[in-house]
C-alpha cells in the first residue's frame, strides 16, 4: 500500500485503511449501545461512559495527530506504545468503575435481603408464631434510624 | 428495660438449641432473635422448635450482615439494650448477662466479652485458642490499640452488648467484609464509651472454625486495610 498518512513527524504509523476501520469500528459500536438501550438491556446512567470510549476511538480515527500529542505528553517515543496504554488505561478506569457500582448494588442487596428478614420475621411474630417472647409492642419506625448510604 | 439477645447463626443446627436453651435460662426477661444467614441445613427449623423468633436472609450474606439485621430489628422495635453471641456454643450465656448488666447500667455504650482480658479465668473445657487465632489476635490487638488509643485484648469477640446509640450506628455502618474489628474502631471513634469485660468461654460445641493458615493471613491483611482506611474515616457522622 505505502500509504502512510504522516500527520507531522511521520510516525504514526495509521494507513486510511486502518483509519476507515477504526471509524467503522467505532461507529458500530456507538450504534450497538444505542440498540442496546432502546431495548432497555443497558441503563442510560451506565452507557455515557461507553459512549465516551466510542467517540474517542471515532476521534483517533479522524485525528491521528491526537495520538501523537498524547504519545509526546506521555513522553513515550512510539506511538503504538501510547496507544496500547491509553487503552490499557481507559479499561483499567472502566474495570474500576464496575467494582464501584457492584459494591453499591451488593450493599443495596444486602439491605434489601435484612429488610425482608426482619419484615418476615415480624409478621410471624404477629401471626402468633412459636415465639414466646413478652413484651413486644411493636413500634413505628424510628427517626434516629438512618439510611444506608450510597 | 426492653431486652434483644440474638443469635446470629449459619449452619449451626447442631448447637443452636442448647444456646437458645441456656439464653432463656440466664436472661429470661430478654427477646430471642435468631438471624439465620442463609442456611442450607435445619438451622431456622431448630431455632423456631425452640422457642426462638428467626430473621431469615434469603441467602448467605456473611457475619457482618446477620449481625446488621440484627441491630436493625433491636433499633427499628424499641429495644433498649441488646447483645449477641454465637450459635456454635463457646459463649454462655450468663456472661452475656454480666454484659448486658454493664449497658443497662450506663457505664458503657458497648462492652465487648474478652476472652484474653487478663481477669478471665480458665477452667478445664475452657476456649483454648489455635496457634493461627493466637498470631492474628495479637496482631489485630496491636493494630487496634495504635488506632484506637484504647487497649483491647479481644478485638474478634462475637460476644457484645450495645444500648441504642450503638444500635443507630451499627444499623447504618457495619462493614460485611470485616464486622468485628471495624465495628470497635468506628464506635471509639464515633466517641461512643467502648469497654471489654473478661469473661468464659468454651470451646466449641459444634462446627468447626473456619480458620485455615492461609486463610487467617488474608484475614490479617484484610483486617490491617481495613483499619487503615477506618482510620481515614470522618470522626462524626453527619446528621441525615
Amino acid at each position: 500500500m505505502g500509504l502512510v498518512l504522516a500527520a507531522e513527524a511521520g510516525q504514526v504509523h495509521l494507513t486510511s485503511q486502518t483509519r476507515i476501520v477504526a471509524a467503522a469500528l467505532a461507529l458500530v459500536f456507538m450504534l450497538m449501545i444505542l440498540e442496546l438501550i432502546r431495548r432497555d438491556r443497558l441503563q442510560e446512567r451506565y452507557s455515557v461512559i461507553w459512549f465516551v470510549a466510542g467517540l474517542g476511538m471515532l476521534a483517533g480515527a479522524a485525528f491521528p495527530g491526537l495520538l501523537e500529542v498524547f504519545a509526546n505528553l506521555m513522553g513515550v517515543r512510539n506511538t503504538n506504545v501510547a496507544l496500547f496504554s491509553i487503552v490499557l488505561l481507559l479499561l483499567l478506569g472502566l474495570a474500576l468503575n464496575f467494582s464501584v457500582i457492584m459494591s453499591r448494588q451488593a450493599a443495596q442487596i444486602t439491605r434489601l435481603a435484612q429488610e425482608r428478614a426482619i419484615e418476615k420475621a415480624l409478621a410471624e411474630k404477629r401471626a402468633g408464631g412459636a415465639n414466646g417472647n413478652g413484651s413486644s409492642g411493636q413500634q413505628a419506625l424510628e427517626p434516629e434510624e438512618e439510611r444506608l448510604e450510597g | 428495660m426492653r431486652t434483644l439477645v440474638f443469635i446470629p447463626a449459619w449452619n449451626e443446627e447442631a448447637a443452636l438449641a442448647g444456646v437458645i436453651a441456656d439464653v432463656r435460662k440466664a436472661i429470661p426477661e430478654a427477646d430471642l432473635l435468631v438471624v439465620d444467614d442463609g442456611s442450607t441445613d435445619a438451622t431456622a427449623e431448630r431455632a423456631r422448635e425452640a422457642g426462638a423468633l428467626v430473621a431469615a436472609l434469603p441467602f448467605n450474606q456473611g457475619l457482618g450482615a446477620a449481625l446488621q439485621t440484627g441491630y436493625l430489628y433491636a433499633l427499628r422495635n424499641g429495644y433498649d439494650a441488646c447483645a449477641h453471641l454465637d450459635a456454635d456454643g463457646q459463649h454462655p450465656a450468663e456472661e452475656v448477662a454480666r454484659l448486658l448488666a454493664e449497658v443497662t447500667a450506663d457505664r458503657a455504650d458497648l462492652v465487648i466479652g474478652s476472652r484474653y482480658h487478663a481477669g478471665a479465668v480458665a477452667a478445664s473445657g475452657d476456649y483454648r485458642p489455635t496457634f493461627s487465632r493466637r498470631i492474628g489476635t495479637s496482631v489485630f490487638r496491636f493494630f487496634l490499640t495504635l488506632a484506637t488509643r484504647q487497649r483491647f485484648t479481644d478485638t474478634t469477640s462475637g460476644m457484645r452488648a450495645a444500648n441504642r446509640r450503638v444500635m443507630a450506628l451499627f444499623s447504618k455502618h457495619y462493614s460485611p467484609d470485616f464486622a468485628e474489628i471495624e465495628s470497635l474502631q468506628l464506635a471509639v471513634r464515633q466517641g461512643l464509651r467502648v469497654e471489654e469485660l473478661p469473661v468464659r468461654m468454651l470451646e466449641r460445641a459444634g462446627g468447626s472454625s473456619f480458620l485455615t493458615p492461609l486463610r487467617s493471613a488474608f484475614f490479617i491483611f484484610k483486617g490491617l486495610v481495613v483499619l487503615l482506611v477506618g482510620q481515614f474515616r470522618p470522626r462524626h457522622v453527619e446528621a441525615e
